[in-house]
C-alpha cells in the first residue's frame, strides 16, 4: 500500500516526541448532530490526536450507564450510517486527524459491502467493532482490506497469554487494552495490573498500546501515559455532556478545559 | 454435518459475536462442557434430578375432545406438569450442575415471563448457589408473582430500565453483570440463543422432551408443533426428529398484533439476519440495524431473536415458521381450558392456536403438540385482555 495509515502517522511522531496520545471517545448525534461536531472540534483543538467516534446502538451491552444514556439521548433521531459517514466528512474537512468508528456489528453487518465503501469515502483511518472478536472478523476483514483503514483489535485483563499472541498477530496501528474487566465508565480507582499487561503486550509486539475503560482523571491518565502509547477517555467527556444538558455552551467549555488538561500530562 | 461446527456456527448463523472480556470466559465454558458432555457420571446426575425433582419424564396426554375436533390425533407433551410449570427447568438443572462442577457459585440469569427466572432462582436454592436475575421493569409489572416466588426462593431481583424494559435489555444487563465478575460467575442462559456453547448446551438440555416423546408414542409422529420465542422448548421437542424427514416441523412465533403492524415479535416471519447478543441469526431490526422493540402478550416470547439454529433449518426449510396473533392465542387459551380441563401458558396457547390455521393438513395424522408451560402465571395477563376485549370471551 503506498499511502501511510495516518493512525501509524500519528503514533511515529509521538515516539520521536516522547508523548502519548490522547483519544478522546464521544458518541455522534449527542445531544445532537451539531453540537456533537462542535464538541469533537474542540475535542481536536484542546488537544486530541485521535478521535474515537460512536455510532449510536440500540443495545450497547459492553457500555456502563453514562455511554448508554449518550446513545439514547442520540437515538432520539434516527442516525443512520449514512448521517455517521457525512459527520466523519465534516469533521475531516475541519482537521484531518485519524478517525476511528467505534459500533456494534449489527449496523455495520447489515450494510454488507456499502460498509466499507461508506468508510473509505468518508476518510475513517480505523473501525473497532466492540463485539466482534477476531474469530469472527473474517468478512470485515475482508471487505476493509484494500481501503487503508485498520481494524482496531481489544485485549482484556482476561485474555491470556496464547490469545495474547494471536491477537496481536492481527493488529494493526494500535492495540486497545481494556483496563477493567467491566463494562465501560468512569471510575476512580484502576487496576494494578494494567502496567504488568501493557508491559507483556510490549513483550510480544511493538505496535502501540492504548488504554482505555475507567480513566477519569489527569492523574491516571498521566500515571497510564507513563507505559502506554495512547490514553482513552470517553465516559468522563460524555459526562460532562450529561451534566449540562441543557447549557451546550458549558459543555463545550467543560470539554474545552479537560481535554487541555488531560493533553497537558501526556 | 454436524451442528453447531467446531467455531459454533450453524451455516452463516450463531458464532461468538461478543466483547474480548468474556471470550475467554465463554471459550473456557466450550472446553469444560466438551469434556463433560460424555461423562457417564454427569448424565446419571442430570437423569436423577428430572426424574426424582423435576418429575420426568412427562406425560404424553392424547388430548382426545382436541383430536375430535381436528379429526386428528393430538397429543400434548405435558411440560406444563414439570416442576416450577414449564419446560425451563430441564436446562437449569443441567447448567446448575455443570456450574457447580466448574466451581461457580454465583449465578446470574435473564428473564422475561419469569419462567427462567423462577426456574433459575430454584436450582439455585437446590444446589445452594448465590441467584442474581435481571427482568426487564415492563415484565417485572406483568409478572409480579413470578418476581415474588424468585424472591421466597432466594433470589434477587433486578429490575432493568433501560431499552424497551423487556427481555432483550435483561439479557444486555445480564452480560453487563457478567462481563464485570466473569471471575465468579456463572451466566445460565435461558434459551437456546446467545454465543457458542450456549446454544448447544440447551438444546443437549432440552432434547430429553423429544426424547421421551420418540419413546412415549412408539410410533412415529406426522406433525410437531412449539411456540418459538428463543428456540429452547422447539429444539427441545425437535432435534431428536430431524434425522426422520418424514416428520413436519412447526415453529410457531408470536404474532402480536400482526405481523403487518410491526408489533410482533416474528424474528423470522418479520425479521432478517443480524447480530446480537454473541450470536448471528434472524432479528427484528431497522433499516440501520438497531435492535425494533418485540410485541407479545406472551412475556416469554416478546424477544427480538431466536436461537440461531432455528434460523438455519428456516432457511433450509426444515422447520417451518409461521405466527399467530395475541387474540389467537388467547382464543387456543380458553379453548383448552374448556375443552380439556389445562389452563397452558400464553406462550404454549400460541402453538395450540396453530391448529386451526393448519386444520385441513392435520385430519387423520398424527400430532404432538409441545405443551411448554402452565397459564397460572398468566391469569392476571388474561383477565385484564378479557376485561378490555369482552367480545373475545368464549
Ligand atoms: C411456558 C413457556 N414457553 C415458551 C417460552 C419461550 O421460550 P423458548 O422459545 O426458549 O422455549 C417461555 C419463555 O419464557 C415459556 O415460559
Amino acid at each position: 500500500m503506498s499511502k501511510e495509515n495516518k493512525i501509524d502517522t500519528v503514533f511515529n511522531r509521538l515516539k520521536t516526541e516522547n508523548k502519548t496520545a490522547f483519544i478522546p471517545f464521544i458518541s455522534i448525534g449527542d445531544p445532537d448532530i451539531d453540537t456533537s461536531l462542535e464538541i469533537a472540534k474542540t475535542l481536536i483543538k484542546n488537544g486530541a490526536d485521535i478521535i474515537e467516534l460512536g455510532f449510536p446502538f440500540s443495545d450497547p451491552m459492553a457500555d456502563g450507564k453514562v455511554i448508554q444514556k449518550s446513545y439514547e439521548r442520540a437515538l432520539k433521531r434516527k442516525i443512520s450510517m449514512e448521517d455517521a459517514f457525512s459527520f466523519i466528512k465534516k469533521l475531516k474537512a475541519y482537521r484531518d486527524i485519524p478517525v476511528i468508528l467505534f459500533t456494534y456489528y449489527n449496523p455495520v453487518f447489515v450494510l454488507g459491502e456499502k460498509f466499507a465503501e461508506g468508510a473509505k469515502n468518508a476518510g475513517i483511518d480505523g473501525i473497532l467493532v466492540v463485539d466482534l472478536p477476531p474469530e469472527e472478523s473474517a468478512e470485515l476483514t475482508r471487505s476493509i482490506q484494500d481501503k487503508n483503514i485498520y481494524q482496531i483489535y481489544l485485549i482484556a485483563p482476561t485474555t491470556g497469554n496464547e490469545r495474547m499472541k494471536r491477537i496481536l498477530s492481527y493488529a494493526k496501528g494500535f492495540v486497545y487494552y481494556v483496563s477493567v474487566t467491566g463494562v465501560t465508565g468512569a471510575r476512580k480507582g484502576l487496576p494494578e495490573t494494567i502496567k504488568s499487561k501493557v508491559k507483556e503486550i510490549k513483550e510480544i509486539s511493538s505496535i502501540p498500546v492504548g488504554v482505555g475503560f475507567g480513566i477519569s482523571s489527569k492523574e491516571q491518565a498521566r500515571d497510564i501515559g507513563k507505559c502506554a502509547d495512547a490514553v482513552i477517555i470517553g465516559s468522563k467527556i460524555i459526562q460532562f455532556i450529561e451534566d449540562d444538558i441543557n447549557d451546550k455552551p458549558a459543555i463545550i467549555r467543560r470539554i474545552a478545559e479537560f481535554s487541555f488538561d488531560i493533553k497537558s500530562n501526556l | 454435518m454436524q451442528l453447531p461446527d467446531n467455531n459454533g456456527h450453524f451455516g452463516e448463523y450463531g458464532g461468538r459475536y461478543i466483547s474480548e472480556t468474556l471470550m475467554p470466559a465463554v471459550i473456557e465454558l466450550e472446553q469444560f462442557y466438551k469434556k463433560i458432555r460424555n461423562d457417564k457420571e454427569f448424565i446419571k446426575e442430570f437423569n436423577y434430578y428430572l426424574k426424582n425433582y423435576v418429575g420426568r419424564p412427562s406425560p404424553l396426554y392424547f388430548a382426545k375432545r382436541l383430536s375430535d375436533i381436528y379429526k386428528s390425533d393430538i397429543f400434548l407433551k405435558r411440560e406444563d406438569l414439570n416442576h416450577t410449570g414449564a419446560h425451563k427447568i430441564n436446562n437449569t438443572i443441567g447448567q446448575a450442575l455443570l456450574a457447580v462442577k466448574m466451581g461457580k457459585r454465583r449465578i446470574i440469569a435473564e428473564t422475561g415471563a419469569g419462567q427462567h427466572g423462577v426456574a433459575t432462582a430454584t436450582v439455585c436454592a437446590l444446589f445452594n448457589l448465590e441467584c442474581e436475575v435481571f427482568m426487564g421493569k415492563k415484565d417485572v409489572e406483568r409478572q409480579k408473582q413470578n418476581v415474588f416466588r424468585m424472591e421466597l426462593l432466594g433470589a434477587k431481583v433486578n429490575p432493568v430500565e433501560s431499552g424497551s424494559q423487556t427481555l432483550k435489555d435483561a439479557m444486555n444487563e445480564a452480560l453487563r453483570d457478567w462481563i464485570t465478575n466473569i471471575k465468579t460467575t456463572y451466566y445460565m442462559i435461558g434459551t437456546v440463543a446467545g454465543p457458542h456453547p450456549y446454544p448447544l448446551i440447551v438444546r443437549d438440555f432440552q432434547s430429553v422432551i423429544g426424547k421421551e416423546v420418540l419413546k412415549q408414542l412408539k410410533k412415529l409422529p406426522d406433525i410437531l408443533i412449539a411456540c418459538v420465542g428463543g428456540g429452547s422448548n422447539a429444539i427441545g421437542l425437535f432435534y431428536p426428529f430431524f434425522k426422520y424427514p418424514q416428520v413436519k416441523m412447526y415453529g410457531v412465533e408470536a404474532g402480536g398484533c400482526g405481523i403487518e403492524t410491526g408489533m410482533h415479535a416474528a424474528s423470522i416471519s418479520g425479521g432478517a439476519p443480524g447480530v446480537l447478543h454473541g450470536n448471528k441469526t434472524y432479528l427484528l431490526q431497522d433499516e440501520f440495524g438497531r435492535i425494533a422493540d418485540a410485541h407479545s402478550i406472551a412475556a416469554g416470547l416478546d424477544y427480538p431473536g431466536i436461537g440461531p439454529e432455528h434460523s438455519y433449518f428456516a432457511d433450509k426449510k426444515r422447520i417451518i415458521f409461521a405466527s399467530v396473533t395475541d387474540d389467537e392465542a388467547v382464543w387456543a387459551f380458553q379453548k383448552l381450558c374448556r375443552l380439556e380441563g389445562i389452563i397452558p401458558a400464553l406462550e404454549s396457547s400460541h402453538a395450540v392456536a396453530y391448529l386451526e390455521k393448519i386444520k385441513k393438513e392435520i385430519k387423520g395424522k398424527t400430532v404432538v403438540i409441545n405443551l411448554s408451560g402452565r397459564g397460572d402465571k398468566d391469569m392476571h395477563t388474561i383477565s385484564e385482555y378479557l376485561s378490555s376485549n369482552t367480545n373475545k370471551k368464549l
